[in-house]
């Protein structure tokens, strides 16, 4: 009797687990809709002057100065005009950074990226030549030309520092990753050398880089 | 031997009671349903001043068809379900066609999809999805594994 009882009980025993593995199995084999997602590659934005959010702008803006002739090499300074018109943020508020385009730039800058082994931050560099060159080939030094910085409304007004053209590459800011910089650059001639009449032009460029 | 009678009764609703609670959820088999497209890159949203370091977002299309031939004539829900992984939370946002419901999931929850009388063998509907994230991911690749399970009442 007792013979008998101990081996239905374990026959018992083993039906029950054979259910379990059978429900663990059945949770397996149950599929669903999956899927493979790749991160967004990393990015990074710049606009100087006029620009549109996260699109290329082929705008290139003009800064410029006439000194009469009276004041030329006085050694005081001339206040540059702009033909920007970009006087809202393009950090999605729409906010009133540069209220007098005219007068401003604004530069901004972003750089995206996830946390994997892509660089922390970006370079925001401006590279200039090393003057500005008249139609009869007489120059100016680029040097002449500097810059104030401002930014309504703005804790960090600053945020790109104010400077001085070096006729070679400088470096303006880091841009932390997943960050939006901005503010207005307001030019200025120095005018502190006589120079001979004309024209003069010479052309800086911005670039945003992530190594 | 009546009273004995009313507590066992009551003893083997409890029991039953007991048992269909430990039952719910029950997983449900969508094997036939499919993404388009089946590999997603993720794109980074607009950086805005309300969401400096934004993120980054996906959109799809997910044929489903849900298998519920084994609770035909039952009542209950629906819910698809989307497990957390180690990464940041993901959100997906969905409009449907109506035979299921839309909605909204995040990662480590569910959310009801269907709420009935299951009449048929399969439950199909087309969701366009929207999944965001944020921009903490540690990987250069992630799988997001969604799936169903039915509450009967």
């Amino acid at each position: 009797m007792k013979a008998h009882f101990v081996p239905a009980r374990l026959s018992h025993l083993a039906a029950s687990a054979g259910v379990l593995l059978l429900a663990v199995l059945q949770a397996d084999v149950a599929h669903a809709w999956s899927l493979n997602l790749s991160p967004a590659t990393r990015r990074v934005f710049l606009h100087v002057g006029n620009g549109t959010a996260n699109q290329d702008n082929s705008t290139v803006n003009l800064v410029q100065v006439s000194v009469p002739a009276a004041q030329v090499g006085n050694g005081v300074a001339q206040a540059m005009a702009s033909n920007s018109t970009q006087s809202t943020s393009l950090y999605g508020d729409g906010y009133t950074t540069c209220p007098t385009p005219s007068t401003q730039v604004m530069v901004g800058a972003s750089y995206q990226r996830n946390n994997n082994s892509s660089p922390a931050s970006a370079t925001l560099r401006v590279t200039s030549p090393a003057s500005l060159v008249s139609a009869a080939g007489d120059t100016i030094p680029f040097s002449q030309i500097s810059w104030t910085v401002s930014a309504a409304g703005s804790p960090v007004p600053g945020v790109i520092p104010a400077g001085t053209f070096s006729g070679t590459a400088q470096t303006l800011a880091t841009v932390p990753a997943n960050t939006y910089i901005e503010n207005c650059h307001t030019f200025s001639y120095a005018n502190s050398a006589l120079r001979a009449a004309g024209t003069y032009t010479g052309q800086v460029t911005y670039t945003l880089t992530s190594p | 031997m009546s009273r004995l009678r009313s507590l066992c009764t009551l003893c083997l609703a409890l029991a039953l009671f007991a048992g269909s609670a430990r039952a719910n959820p029950h997983r449900l088999d969508d094997s036939g349903s499919h993404t388009v497209p089946p590999n997603v890159q993720m794109q980074w949203r607009p950086m805005t001043s309300r969401s400096n370091g934004a993120g980054m977002e996906a959109w799809l299309r997910v044929n489903l068809r849900i298998d519920t031939a084994a609770w035909i004539g039952r009542s209950g829900r629906v819910y698809m379900v989307l497990p957390r992984d180690e990464m940041s939370s993901i959100e997906a946002v969905w409009t449907s066609q109506g035979r299921l419901l839309p909605g909204r999931l995040v990662s480590g929850e569910r959310t009801l999809v269907y709420a009935g009388r299951i009449a048929t063998a399969t439950l199909e509907d087309q969701f366009t999805v929207r999944l965001r994230s944020g921009a903490d991911w540690q990987g250069s690749r992630r799988r997001l594994d969604f799936h169903f399970e039915f509450d009967a009442d």
